[in-house]
């Protein structure tokens, strides 16, 4: 019975889908974008979505408010042509949107938060006008159908045909590889059903389960997508988490952001740095430490010592008295 | 003592420290300088000498001799007005020998060095005053300077030109400048008066530099001093001092280095770092500890772990001060030694990111704009990542300074950057490990509020049934208008709980 209701409600979703797809000729524009040029560039874009990520994780947002940031962002990006220094306010702003939509009211953070900490240049009023617009420009459609939805209801589906293996398909960790593949626009412009199956099919072949895949290929009939069409975008799919997933470090780019320390701190890091002394090097002989009584003893170990100890410029007199006058007897 | 001063400048009845220590008569500066002259000429008096650039070459040296002996002659500089002609004459014949012996070569010649030595000795040698503020602090008191500076100041500047005119024999000098005389020369660095300790600093130095045969004894003895200091008096004024020339002398070690020098490393420099008055003399200290790990990296390991196991734990100036070090020791590590102490390190930084003392939290996030700090992290954060993780993520919720909290925004992102798998696995695990509290707590709540209305029932059962009945319901308004629910989950979990009691009370009213 349950499984029935899934399945209905899967289909209705799948129907719902396209009204939520960003539009493809807007996308493929900003593809095309060079870094050079007057528009955004993919790269741009996808530095933002990084970004998001980085303020969602930070004030603890579900990964729903992302993916719904991310849907409103490439929404609006493909509708409008927007100039990159700009890019930083919309990308907050539909943020913001998504919070106050999935969350809940006090755990959204407040606009002068969010432009405190991502470090950006504009001011709150600025902010609220740009949602303003955004949430004009997308008719109030908040509520977007993503493939987070699809992917939740997958997963709720296969729990409710093997419910004893529940532990198997571990949910987060979908949910990290999808925030993985939002932060690439090449994955906006598929369908989110097809996303969501794709990345779903990924981990079935990674589990080796085959009860579990035999329910993917149950949900594909039931939605009607075609074999080549989920091939294609699981190939990408593929691509993407063996990137995500590799043990080599990608070097942050810190230098974009901003380290404020108090006043206090800073003048501590200038005055900590000791600066070198005004005391010349002495440089250390083999032969100094003796007290007089080892004397004999160093003699006795003759000329290699010294020779070989010899190589810096020692201060005083090269040989000491001492040694001098041994030598001349 | 207390006459003569108002109610208002009293606390508790008791005078201010303030005040008490403005009332102190100042004591004469006590000095040992009483010493009988002999000679004919009465202490006190001093006739002036024809000038040296006026004499015969032939003349010159008995000249120098002369001027030497007549600087002998100690004056009282405490009592200011008598012996001003005499105390004019010895100065203007110091700055005379200071020239003398700077400008002109050939007038070292062996009989002189015995003189010179007793006329520094004479002049320099003397024990040092108790300090007249027994609660000296050195951040925050000025010192007390030595009232005989002008003559002294001289003396010093003669004696740094004596070492470092061309015509100086060690082999001559060391007959003079013995064991003896470097004893009273480091007793002097404990001198409040911070130019008579820089002199000291050259001269030791120099000292060092040109007598081989001295090297060990004094290395000895300073050796002692710092361990007197750090075990036994917790007082001495020229750490920094004597800090700073073992810092040039340990630049020259050779390498490999010899078990006496890291056994200093060990047994007197890192138990340094515990001192009180570590803020007068630390960047010394560090620098010190800095070039060792440049000469050898294989003491890396043992430094930091020393360091740790000195970390303060209640003084949180110092900590800032520990920080810095560490700064600067990463700055120069080798990746292999990194490796083998990242763990116990970064455990600690983990707690110093948490503390609730802005400067401590903010110099050590300060780290991470540290490329090289950075890379070495990166290259290990499999192993890093896990253990900053966990404090970072709280502080970001719940520490009370906002610039700490951007910070930890930062140090976020960055780590994120690096290797986000990892990192969204960590998050997954915090967060799961969060709910698993947050419903133990919950749990806990609902358990005591049960228990409190049983207890409550039990009562009402107890009583006239009416009387009972609105009794414990009054109680229960009262608690749950009185509990103040910090947050929703806590909010819910009273409503539930307030329906629940409603009907149990219900079934008992029946």
């Amino acid at each position: 019975m349950e499984a029935f209701k899934l399945m209905k409600e899967l289909k209705a979703n799948f129907e719902q889908e396209m009204k939520y797809l960003p539009r493809e000729s807007g996308l493929s524009l900003i593809e095309s974008t060079t870094e050079q040029g007057k528009g955004i560039s993919a790269k741009c874009r996808d530095a933002k979505v990084e970004d998001l990520w980085s303020l969602t994780s930070f004030f603890g947002y579900s990964t729903q408010t992302f993916v719904l940031a991310v849907n409103l962002l490439d929404r609006f990006l493909a509708l409008m042509k927007v100039q990159p220094k700009h890019l930083a306010c919309i990308s907050i702003g539909c943020l913001h949107i998504a919070a106050k939509v999935v969350e809940a009211e006090c755990d959204v953070a407040s606009a002068h938060e969010l432009i405190r900490i991502g470090q950006c240049k504009f001011t709150v009023s600025d902010l609220s006008r740009m949602e303003k617009i955004i949430s004009e420009k997308l008719n109030f459609q908040f509520k977007a159908v993503t493939a987070l939805t699809f992917l939740h209801l997958y997963h709720a589906i296969a729990l409710s045909h093997t419910s004893h293996r529940k532990e198997i398909l571990n949910l987060d960790k979908l949910e990290a590889q999808l925030k993985a593949c939002l932060c690439r626009i090449l994955f906006s412009k598929a369908k989110p059903s097809v996303l969501a199956l794709s990345l779903l099919t990924q981990e079935i072949e990674a589990l080796q389960s085959s009860d579990l895949l035999e329910i993917a290929q149950r949900v594909q009939r039931h939605l009607r997508i075609s074999e080549p069409e989920l091939q294609r975008w699981r190939g990408l799919v593929g691509q993407c988490l063996m990137q995500y997933s590799s043990p080599e470090c990608s070097k942050p780019d810190h230098r974009k952001l901003v380290w404020i320390v108090s006043r206090r701190t800073a003048q501590n890091l200038h005055s900590s740095y000791y600066s070198v002394p005004d005391l010349p090097t002495i440089p250390e002989a083999s032969w100094d430490e003796s007290e007089s009584e080892e004397w004999t003893e160093e003699l006795s170990s003759g000329e290699e010592s010294l020779s070989s100890s010899l190589g810096s410029d020692a201060e005083g007199p090269y040989f000491p008295a001492h040694f001098r006058k041994q030598q001349s007897a | 003592m207390s006459s003569g001063i108002s109610a208002a400048e009293k606390v508790d009845g008791f005078t201010r420290k303030s005040m008490r220590k403005a009332q102190k008569q100042r004591k004469p500066q006590g000095s040992a300088h009483f010493r009988t002259q002999g000679g004919s000429l009465s202490p006190g008096e001093l006739s002036a000498l024809p000038q040296l650039r006026d004499a015969q070459s032939t003349e010159q040296q008995e000249l120098f001799m002369q001027k030497l002996q007549q600087c002998c002659i100690l004056f009282d500089f405490l009592d200011t007005v008598t012996d001003l002609k005499s105390k004019e004459i010895k100065r203007a014949t110091l700055n005379e020998l200071v020239e003398y012996v700077s400008t002109n070569r050939g007038v070292l010649v062996d009989s002189a060095y015995p003189e010179i030595i007793n006329m520094i000795s004479s002049n320099l040698f003397r024990t040092l005053p108790p300090s007249e503020n027994p609660d000296f602090d050195p951040e925050e008191d000025e010192p007390t300077l030595e009232a005989s500076w002008p003559h002294m100041q001289l003396v010093y500047e003669f004696f740094l030109r004596f070492l470092e005119n061309p015509d100086f024999q060690p082999s001559t000098a060391k007959r003079y400048i013995d064991q003896k005389f470097v004893l009273q020369l480091l007793e002097l660095f404990d001198s409040e008066d911070p130019r008579e300790r820089d002199f000291l600093k050259t001269i030791l130095h120099r000292i060092y530099g040109k007598f081989l045969g001295l090297r060990a004894f004094i290395r000895k003895q300073i050796n002692n001093i710092f361990l007197r200091f750090i075990y036994e008096t917790e007082h001495f004024n020229g750490v920094a001092e004597l800090l700073e020339i073992l810092g040039s002398i340990i630049n020259g070690f050779a390498l490999p280095l010899k078990a006496e020098h890291k056994q200093f490393l060990m047994k007197v420099l890192i138990p340094m770092h515990t001192a009180k008055g570590l803020a007068l003399f630390h960047a010394q200290l560090a620098y010190c500890v800095v070039q060792f790990l440049e000469k050898d990296p294989t003491l890396t390991e043992p430094v930091i772990r020393g360091l740790l196991k000195f970390w303060p734990k209640t003084c949180s100036q110092k900590e800032v001060m520990f920080l810095g070090e560490i700064e600067e020791i990463l700055d120069v590590i080798e990746p292999t030694q990194f490796k083998k102490v990242q763990e116990p390190l970064f455990k600690q930084i983990s707690k110093c990111v948490a503390s609730p003392h802005f400067q401590v939290a903010e110099r050590s996030l300060y780290y991470w704009n540290n490329e090289y700090i950075l890379s070495l992290i990166e290259e290990n954060i499999d192993k890093i990542l896990p253990i900053m993780f966990g404090s970072l993520y709280r502080i970001s919720k719940e520490h009370w300074n906002q610039t700490i909290v951007a910070l930890v925004y930062n140090v976020l992102k960055t780590l994120m950057e690096m290797n986000s798998k990892l990192f969204d696995e960590l998050t997954a695990s915090y967060k799961a490990e969060r709910q698993r509290e947050k419903k133990k707590e919950q749990e806990r709540e609902e358990l005591w509020k049960k228990l409190e209305e049983l207890r409550l029932s039990e009562i009402s059962k107890n009583q006239n049934n009416t009387h009972g009945l609105e009794n414990s319901n009054n109680n229960n308004n009262n608690n749950n208008s009185s509990s103040k629910p910090e947050d929703h989950s806590r909010i819910s979990t009273t409503d539930s709980i307030n329906t629940e009691s409603y009907t149990l009370n219900a079934q008992y009213a029946k």
